[in-house]
């Protein structure tokens, strides 16, 4: 067991771009979920719409890429809309259903082969990310992280990402400070209270869609543009339910929860993963693995951290609904 | 927060998870099993010819049929059911080939028939070291019926589907009236029965599948009362509430679809049963027996049921805990029972509708998650909470479901998408769902 690149490995995954893309859905969520109450299971179709709009226009199109970048802001923005007009007039385990059919027609929609001209059908999209690498300061040969070597394009999404995180989580922050975030609180604790002081809740709900909605279509570019390639398998609703196990794991209605809650979540996935990984491996040197081949095998040890993740977060809500760091005044839990 | 180990739901869950640990590992199979042993290869040779209704059928006898793989040939001669069972040294691959001059006459060759297939044992959907497949001579008249001549096959599709989400979701309605939960974790006790019955039908004592089917049935049952004495009654003691129930719910699925992924492997795998029958023909459609078997058994499952709710007293007592559970408790209803007994006949009923949907579509890990969302368009659609509501919006999304083929041929992958486009749209219109009751909503 090579415990320094597992170490290294883990905290990598745990801040790479990859997790910025992960903080940033789970921040868009935590600004329906967690500040507004709003139980929105279609976040991932908020990522994939972002991811879509950033890679069909500069890979099919070649537009400018910020064009591309406007149109996922734009089309975020729409698909909200389409989703609040539509299910905000609903109960709240109506809005759930719905916006998982909606997340699930989008992706299900990008998967078709009948669309495979347009958005690559299950092969997805290539090669929409050259103008990330021309703004790329970093030379190519990368840094080393002990010994987890990152090449100078994931280190440049690494860096660019963290600075827009920081952004979006101040705004996140000031906004939720502001009488806006205030209100929208008040809806989630009380949404009749909130009408009777003449609140519009419909329009603050359907604002709070929109902005979350936005933040979480960004995250969906980090996505993309950190695996350099954009496929509809990417955004089912595990995307959700994890970005879910994120924000009640690290606090709810916290601005830090999305970013500490991913941090310890990717790292303990990729740790479990990576440790079962070497356990299982074989060399032509060293036919045995260390763990039995009849109680896992190199088939099969993939699925453990998915069963982690997935006990993990029925584990959580029971167990600790404030998260690590919450505070319990603020679970939101109960959503009517 | 101090957590009191013995009291609390954890060392119970701990229990569940060892309960569905130690089926999975019954169910569980060395993949490198089938690698070394003898297989047969069953060929048949069937005559399309133009009956009433261009689908007649006609068996030929006395082909001539060849095997060569790398490992050995084999040749054979097919007998009166046009049938030829080949033995081959080793499960490897293989060329299929029939003598085209050994037909009988007038028994034609047309420019659309093959006369040589291959044969892969690691590959498809059928387990085990059987492999069969069908060369068909004479011509293809099925492409003349037109599009109205596959209507009625269509609608019987759709109702096969119908009446299988149907059982999964009267199941799923029943649970949310009485408790208010939405029960994401439906999918695995769906997906359960189809494994426990796949283990007792080819793993272990290899009992036919009508006799395995119950055994899954009841494992389902099982799972649904476990979940409910370990995981819900608890967490209703503490007033948990219902948001965080459904996302616990939905941690649970999660977890116990890929501790299924784990043991079962991503495969397909089918029944020994049941798989590749004929077709029966009743006038303008053909339905295997196997299909027709589900449809019955669904119709009467989904009848007797209804008559149970609306007529026994056990049935009354789940509606009045459902309409209001405070005042059945009132009226000296024990409500903890009737929910238990909500969630092992909920089960029971998830189990019989995931043994039919194994037999129809084979099982495979996520089998349940597939059809998941279309049990959740179809209980919303229907009204939350409604058994009845779910009946018809289970026929409203299986009906949906399986003329979106027809409409749109050349879609077929996006037959999901005319459900939920149908969801959405529905609720647009009635909120409330078919036959929900109306609330104010925001």
């Amino acid at each position: 067991m090579n415990w320094g690149l597992i170490l290294s490995n883990s905290v990598y995954t745990a801040i790479s771009a990859n997790a910025i893309a992960y903080m940033l859905v789970a921040t868009g969520l935590n600004v329906h979920f967690g500040y507004t109450g709003l139980l929105n299971f279609g976040q991932a179709g908020f990522a994939a719409i972002g991811a879509y709009s950033l890679s069909i226009p500069i890979s099919r199109f070649n537009w400018p890429w910020p064009c591309a970048v406007l149109l996922v802001i734009v089309s975020a923005v729409a698909l909200a809309l389409l989703l609040g007009f539509t299910t905000l007039r609903l109960r709240a385990d109506y809005l759930a259903i719905v916006t998982i059919a909606v997340a699930e027609i989008i992706r299900l929609s990008l998967n078709s082969v009948r669309f495979t001209w347009l958005t690559g059908g299950n092969d997805g999209l290539q090669g929409f990310t050259s103008f990330m690498e021309k703004l790329n300061p970093f030379p190519q040969q990368g840094i080393w992280l002990w010994k987890q070597k990152i090449d100078g394009y994931r280190l440049w999404l690494l860096v660019s990402g963290w600075v827009l995180l920081m952004v979006v989580a101040t705004l996140v922050y000031l906004l939720m400070r502001s009488p806006w975030g205030r209100v929208l609180r008040s809806i989630r604790e009380d949404e009749d209270a909130a009408r009777s002081l003449g609140k519009n809740v419909f329009a603050y709900k359907l604002q709070s869609l929109m902005i979350g909605g936005a933040i979480g279509a960004i995250g969906g570019v980090w996505l993309v543009l950190d695996k350099q390639s954009s496929q509809p398998g990417d955004f089912a609703t595990t995307f959700t339910f994890f970005s879910y196990t994120i924000i009640i794991l690290g606090g709810v209605a916290r601005v830090k929860g999305p970013v500490i809650g991913t941090m310890i979540f990717l790292f303990v996935i990729q740790f479990v993963d990576i440790s079962l990984q070497q356990a299982t491996k074989t060399t032509p040197s060293d036919p045995t693995p260390l763990l039995p081949t009849w109680l896992i095998d190199q088939n099969n040890y993939a699925q453990l951290r998915f069963m982690v993740a997935g006990f993990a977060l029925a584990a959580l809500v029971v167990f600790r609904p404030q998260g690590i760091f919450g505070d319990k005044r603020e679970q939101a839990f109960d959503v009517h | 927060m101090r957590i009191d180990i013995a009291k609390s739901p954890l060392r119970k869950g701990a229990g569940v998870l060892g309960l569905f640990l130690a089926v999975s590992f019954a169910l569980w199979t060395p993949s490198a099993q089938a690698a070394q042993e003898d297989g047969t290869i069953t060929v048949s040779v069937v005559e399309r010819a133009s009956g009433d209704n261009g689908q007649a059928k006609n068996p030929v006898a006395g082909v001539k049929i060849r095997v060569q793989g790398a490992a050995g040939s084999a040749d054979g001669v097919t007998d009166a059911k046009g049938l030829a069972v080949l033995n081959v040294p080793q499960t490897g691959k293989y060329d299929v080939s029939f003598d085209v001059t050994s037909l009988p006459k007038g028994v034609a060759v047309s420019s659309d028939t093959k006369t040589t297939a291959s044969i892969d044992f690691s590959v498809g959907v059928s387990v085990g070291t059987g492999k069969s497949l069908s060369f068909f001579v004479g011509s293809d008249t099925r492409a003349t019926r037109g599009r109205w001549g596959l209507l009625p096959q269509t609608l019987v599709n759709g109702i096969k589907l119908s009446l299988i989400l149907a059982i999964c979701s009267i199941g799923l309605a029943l649970i949310y009236g009485t408790t208010g939960l939405t029960n994401f974790a439906h999918s695995e006790i769906i997906t359960m029965a189809a494994m426990v019955t796949f283990w007792f039908n080819q793993n272990g004592p290899r009992w036919p599948l009508l006799l395995a089917a119950p055994f899954g049935i009841a494992a389902s049952a099982l799972m649904g009362s476990a979940f409910e004495l370990r995981v819900w009654r608890p967490l209703r003691r503490r007033s948990t509430s219902l948001t965080s129930m459904m996302i616990v719910s939905i941690g649970m699925a999660i977890g116990t679809r890929y501790v299924y992924l784990f043991f079962f492997g991503g495969r397909n795998r089918r029944f020994v049963q049941y798989v590749g029958d004929p077709e029966i023909d009743f006038g303008p459609v053909g339905i295997t027996p196997r299909d027709l078997g589900i449809m019955i058994i669904s119709a009467i499952v989904v009848v007797g049921f209804s008559i149970f709710l609306l007529r026994t007293r056990f049935g009354k007592a789940i509606r009045a805990v459902s309409d209001n559970s405070d005042l059945a408790s009132a009226t000296g209803i024990n409500t903890d029972r009737i929910i238990l007994l909500v969630w092992a006949l909920g089960g029971g009923l998830a189990g019989i509708g995931g043994v039919m949907l194994g037999a129809a579509t084979g099982v495979q890990w996520d089998m349940g998650n597939v059809i998941l969302l279309l049990l959740f368009a179809a209980f919303t659609v229907g009204g939350l909470g409604n058994p009845f509501g779910a009946l018809a919006g289970s026929f409203v999304i299986g009906m949906f479901t399986e003329l979106w083929t027809w409409v749109f041929p050349n879609v077929v992958e996006l037959k999901t998408l005319g459900a939920l486009i149908a969801l959405v749209v529905i609720l647009l219109v009635r909120p409330e769902g078919l036959l929900g009751q109306k609330e104010r909503v925001g």
